[in-house]
């Protein structure tokens, strides 16, 4: 019989993992809440679990995955990334349950969860790091630290959730009063969002680039990179579009960059696959910011240029197979860029068009071009998960190839149902700034053009709805 | 002799038809889809004629005004204003003609005097020939329009409404003749209108020979329908007796209640040395050929009785209005008592209300009180409100005599002489407030409208606005075909069909599979240009059945602008950024909320005191669910 690996998510990240699986020829099990009973990742996979109705708490609930793991004989569990992924808990559960989890130990996770335990690992390593605090003291003591910091490092300053993540937790500090009046606030917060009311302070780069790297060790010590993703096009700490490997001309730096995500890596006893983020300031000053202890949804963009497969990776390391291939052999390869086409208005604020039926979808192929996708025509997103469709991953070979590629692909997408950001991400293609590779964080902002666009259905589409109509009706209940 | 080009000054054009050596004609293709089609036929079919009868000469084309105006929005979906535009641009040397209703305008009620110069002015931009009638034949009633028109440098044709009966003498019209030219002086078109084709040849030719005999300069358009059969008849009669304008139509679309065939006046008058100025008859003949093909496309609108109805000379029904007559009864299921209602009670009615002309809105309240009559059981015993107005004089005096007493008590009540001397004669309608008006209308749309918008607006104030909706999600649909836009049916699967759109871009649309899906929502299929499109249809409303009802987006942001701030989408709470009794600022954000990784703040929409917060952080909830509820700042 062949031995089955449990994947404990959903969409196209559960497909992405489930192809790694089959490739290396184990049985996938999918499992799914209700509202999920019509996704694409459960026909895919070799068996299936209803985990519940959901929404969302059975995909976050670990002794039903813990069970439905044992049930089926899965023999290791993939979180993918978010749910589960980066809980120490659940890492831990799948420990005591003799599963093997795909990712970093529990104990890992947990430090690395942990900014504050994470960011005196690291300056214990001697990581570059943006000045910040530990956790601030109790009550008066602790306001009386935060100002003290202010006054040597001067605002704009982060107020951080020591727990928090993924842009989560996290307020903008730019005076003493308001630092005074939010302490208190953010802490009742994190106590309600992450069950631990720990704030500590970082002194705010702005508008900086966000550089992470992909970094893969394997449990005898091997550590290596595999280059650098530039994530700065994001909306409010969400990244939107993902470039492998950074544009900056400055090769030393990037290679400085890596070297110094290994030894973060090294520092925190990391093994499987992880990602170190960094802050680049105006003036190329690098500073550590986390490690993602999971795969990211960029992933992608950085197989795409090394021709690794991370996620099959991930799995032979986790099952205890020691790297087959060292830092010598990564070798970048041209460009790669990778959107995620969300079923959202970027008009309406990126309102979420969940619950809208697809009724056309049709995607673009060819050289060069790969799709993480989910979804098909006549399927209806439902309204309470997550709003990506599908990831659209180019690769080319110079910088220039890549974004005409990336170009012509939305423009060969069709998707008729739900409002998409396609519109949005064909305007940042076509924008100078873009083109030259020259953003930062503030991209969205400095670019508010990017949101003029009209998607006014053109008059055959107008037309052809009437037709439609007297066709269903059998009459034209327009002229009676 | 020439013909009339579009563009000649009105003095001129009258001045022509003064020394003309023959008749002129003109094409009422406006009466004959109004008398015969329902007014269906559509701006494509005219387009499709356009360019030969162009060419034919004519010396209009009616295409038009009557309810023409409103059926174009209401049930053709076309701008009656583009339609112009586009025929122009076809028929460059054409004159253009409406018919109005004097203070009716191309409706059935008094409008306000600014409403109707308004209006005027609007049309009178493509509209070169006005006919203008009252159905009381009183003239102050078109005394805006014919200022109105003037002012424009466009053609005055005011009608005398004809009608038959011992009043109807020759001296009682030339009367008439007196006072409309004592208004709008001798440069103008005489028009009579016959519009229900009533009374022999032998009395249109006497009656256009009595005005003669008094106006010998001035020019008669003789306008007639073919209800009987014998227009032709009368037509010639009039021409030979001095008109020098006549009606009639294309006639391979030539039905029973409309004009008769412009050919065969040609031939007729042709024997008997008459000569049609301008008129190229291969063109008339072409027309006919070209738009032969569409009829087909327009059976459902045809009359449900076919052949002439001679005993129109009895019931007098107007062309215009035998159709829809006919139709009413047969949706009514009485088509059975119309011999009854048409021959014998509608004439009856007729002669008791004082033997007015019937034709809009006068037609209408002679066909409901009839048709009240013998499906009421008690004659006048279930007055309409119009009729109430017409007793009231609110229409204008009647032309020989008022009805009797026992009419006015049946209608007005006992204290019917109290209610007369209170509420009788004409009101004077206030005007309106057109700023007004238009930012109600730019409320309505989204849009600022257009001053032709606005008058289409005034006009019909429902059915304008839902026509600007209508081409917001439809397009410009006057570019299909009738065998598309009123086909009967479904399309056969695998069938093509082509158009161009209005902006000159050909399309090839392919039906497709339709399908049923478990929701008992319909998927049609189609190719659009190659791309395959789905076009869904919710199941018909069955009743008993409650649909568990979401808030819309729009819903949600109507209820936000009252303080209610609700769920935008499905998501988790991951922040409360208010407290009960703050203050909050329009735009402010009270909590965010998060999608699994999405975060989206919501904002209140207006400024106020946060009164009640109904979720807290880590609740997951539904589009729609409660969040918090501000109180207006006061």
């Amino acid at each position: 019989m062949k031995k089955k690996i449990l994947v404990a998510n959903r969409g196209e990240i559960a497909i992405r993992i489930m192809r790694a699986i089959q490739e290396l020829d184990y049985e996938a099990v999918a499992v799914y809440e209700t509202p999920d009973k019509d996704s694409r990742h459960i026909r895919l996979a070799s068996e299936a679990v209803l985990l519940g109705d959901g929404p969302r708490c059975d995909y976050l609930n670990i002794e039903k995955i813990i069970k439905a793991a044992k049930r089926t004989g899965a023999c290791a569990i993939h979180p993918g990334y978010g749910f589960l992924a980066e809980n120490p808990d659940f890492a831990k559960a799948c420990e005591k349950a003799g599963i093997i989890f795909i990712g970093p130990t529990s104990e890992v996770i947990s430090n690395l969860g942990n900014k504050v335990i994470a960011r005196r690992i690291m300056a214990e390593a001697g990581i570059p790091m943006v000045p910040g605090t530990s956790n601030l003291s109790a009550g008066e003591d602790g306001v009386q630290e935060a100002l003290a910091f202010a006054g040597k490092y001067a605002y704009p300053i982060m107020l951080k959730a020591t727990c928090g993540g993924g842009g989560r937790g996290i307020r903008l500090i730019e005076s003493d009063e308001q630092m005074r009046k939010e302490i208190p606030v953010a802490r009742s917060e994190a106590k309600a969002a992450f069950n631990d009311e720990s704030v500590y302070l970082e002194k705010v780069v702005i508008n900086p680039k966000h550089v992470e790297v992909q970094i893969i060790a394997d449990k005898e010590g091997t550590t290596i990179h595999l280059g650098t993703r530039d994530c700065s096009i994001q909306r409010r700490n969400q990244k939107l579009i993902e470039i492998a490997p950074s544009m900056i001309g400055n090769k030393e730096l990037l290679e400085e960059i890596c070297q110094t995500a290994v030894k973060a890596a090294k520092a925190s006893n990391y093994t499987n696959a992880g990602t170190v983020e960094f802050l680049i300031d105006k003036d190329y000053k690098y500073y550590f910011m986390e490690i993602n202890t999971r795969v990211q949804v960029e992933h992608t963009v950085t197989e795409m240029v090394t021709g690794i497969d991370i996620v099959r990776t991930q799995i032979k390391l986790a099952l205890g197979k020691p790297l087959s291939f060292s830092q010598d052999d990564i070798q970048l390869r041209g460009h790669a860029i990778e959107m995620r086409l969300n079923a959202e208005d970027p008009q309406a604020d990126f309102m979420p068009e969940g619950g809208k039926t697809v009724s056309v979808y049709r995607s673009p192929g060819g050289y060069g071009v790969r799709l993480d996708g989910f979804v098909y025509q006549g399927y209806t997103i439902p309204q309470v998960y997550d709003s990506l469709l599908v990831k659209l991953t180019v690769h080319g070979f110079t910088w220039n190839e890549t974004v005409s590629r990336l170009r012509r692909c939305l423009q060969n997408f069709e998707i008729s149902g739900p409002k998409t950001t396609i519109p949005f991400y064909l305007n940042i293609v076509e924008d100078p700034d873009f083109i030259k590779g020259d953003f930062n964080t503030s991209f969205l902002e400095t670019h508010p053009q990017l949101f003029e666009y009209k998607e006014e259905p053109n008059e055959a589409e107008k037309l052809s709805k009437l037709i439609a109509e007297i066709h269903h009706r059998g009459l034209n209940p327009y002229a009676l | 002799m020439e013909r009339i080009i579009q563009g000649t000054a009105p003095s001129e054009v009258v001045a022509q038809l003064r020394k003309a050596d023959g008749y002129y004609m003109t094409n009422t293709a406006r009466d004959l889809s109004q008398s015969d089609f329902k007014n269906r036929i559509l701006l494509h079919t005219d387009m499709l004629a356009a360019p030969s009868r162009e060419r034919a000469g004519y010396f209009s084309l009616e295409i038009t005004g009557g309810a023409s105006v409103h059926v174009d929005i209401l049930r053709k979906q076309v701008d009656p204003f583009l339609k112009l535009e586009l025929l122009r641009e076809k028929m460059p040397n054409t004159m253009f003609q409406t018919l109005c209703r004097g203070v009716n305008l191309f409706g059935y009620r008094p409008y306000p005097q600014n409403v109707i110069r308004f209006t005027v002015r609007e049309f009178a931009k493509y509209v070169d020939v006005w006919r203008t009638f009252d159905f009381m034949n009183h003239v102050p009633n078109m005394q805006a329009v014919f200022e109105e028109v003037a002012k424009a440098g466009k053609i005055n044709e005011p009608c005398i409404c004809f009608s038959t009966g011992p009043e109807h003498t020759d001296d009682f019209y030339v009367k008439k003749v007196k006072e409309i030219i004592d208004v709008t002086g001798a440069d103008i078109i005489l028009c009579i209108k016959n519009h229900g084709g009533l009374g022999s040849p032998q009395r249109i030719g006497q009656l256009v020979n009595a005005i003669k005999q008094s106006y010998s300069d001035l020019p008669i358009h003789y306008h007639g329908h073919n209800t009987d059969g014998n227009d032709i008849g009368r037509i010639a009669a009039a021409v030979i007796n001095g008109a020098s304008i006549v009606d009639a139509s294309d006639s391979s679309m030539t039905g029973y209640y409309g004009p008769p065939p412009s050919l065969t006046v040609i031939q007729t008058l042709k024997e008997l040395g008459y000569n049609a100025v301008g008129i190229d008859e291969d063109a008339v003949i072409e027309t006919s050929e070209v738009i032969r093909d569409q009829r087909q496309y327009y059976a459902a609108f045809e009359s449900q009785i076919k052949g002439f109805q001679p005993t129109v000379q009895i019931h007098k029904l107007p062309g215009g209005a035998m159709g829809s007559s006919l139709e009413q009864a047969a949706k009514g299921g009485f088509l059975d008592k119309m011999p009854d209602i048409l021959h014998k009670e509608l004439p009856r009615v007729q002669k008791e209300l004082g033997n007015y002309w019937s034709v809009t809105p006068g037609s209408q309240i002679l066909w409901t009180t009839a048709v009240a009559n013998v499906q009421g059981g008690e004659r006048y015993g279930n007055p309409s409100g119009d009729l109430r107005n017409l007793l009231l004089g609110k229409y204008g005096p009647f032309p020989f005599y008022q009805p009797e007493e026992w009419i006015y008590e049946k209608v007005l009540g006992a204290d019917w002489k109290k209610v007369l001397e209170q509420e009788g004669g004409m009101d004077e309608i206030e005007d309106m407030d057109l700023e007004q008006e238009r930012t109600t209308l730019s409320e309505k749309i989204g849009v600022e409208p257009t001053d032709q918008q606005l008058v289409l607006y005034l006009q019909h104030p429902n059915d304008a606005v839902n026509f600007f909706k209508f081409e917001e999600k439809f397009g410009k649909v006057y570019v299909l075909p009738p065998s598309i836009f009123l086909h009967q049916g479904k399309f056969n699967e695998g069938s093509s069909l082509s158009f161009t759109d209005h902006f000159g871009k050909e399309h090839v649309i392919e039906i497709g599979p339709s399908m049923v899906n478990e929701d008992g929502e319909s998927n049609v299929y189609l190719n659009v240009d190659h791309h395959q499109r789905i076009y869904s249809f919710a199941p018909e409303a069955t009743e008993g059945v409650v649909v568990a009802t979401v808030l819309s987006k729009e819903e949600i942001q109507t209820l936000a602008k009252n303080g209610d701030i609700r769920a935008p989408f499905a998501g988790n709470i991951c922040e409360i950024s208010v407290k009960e009794g703050q203050e909050v600022a329009a735009g402010e954000q009270v909590a965010m909320m998060e999608a699994m990784k999405m975060q989206t703040p919501v904002v209140s929409a207006i400024a106020g005191i946060i009164t009640t917060i109904s979720v807290k952080v880590g609740d997951a909830i539904k589009p729609g669910a409660k969040i918090a509820k501000v109180d207006i700042d006061e």
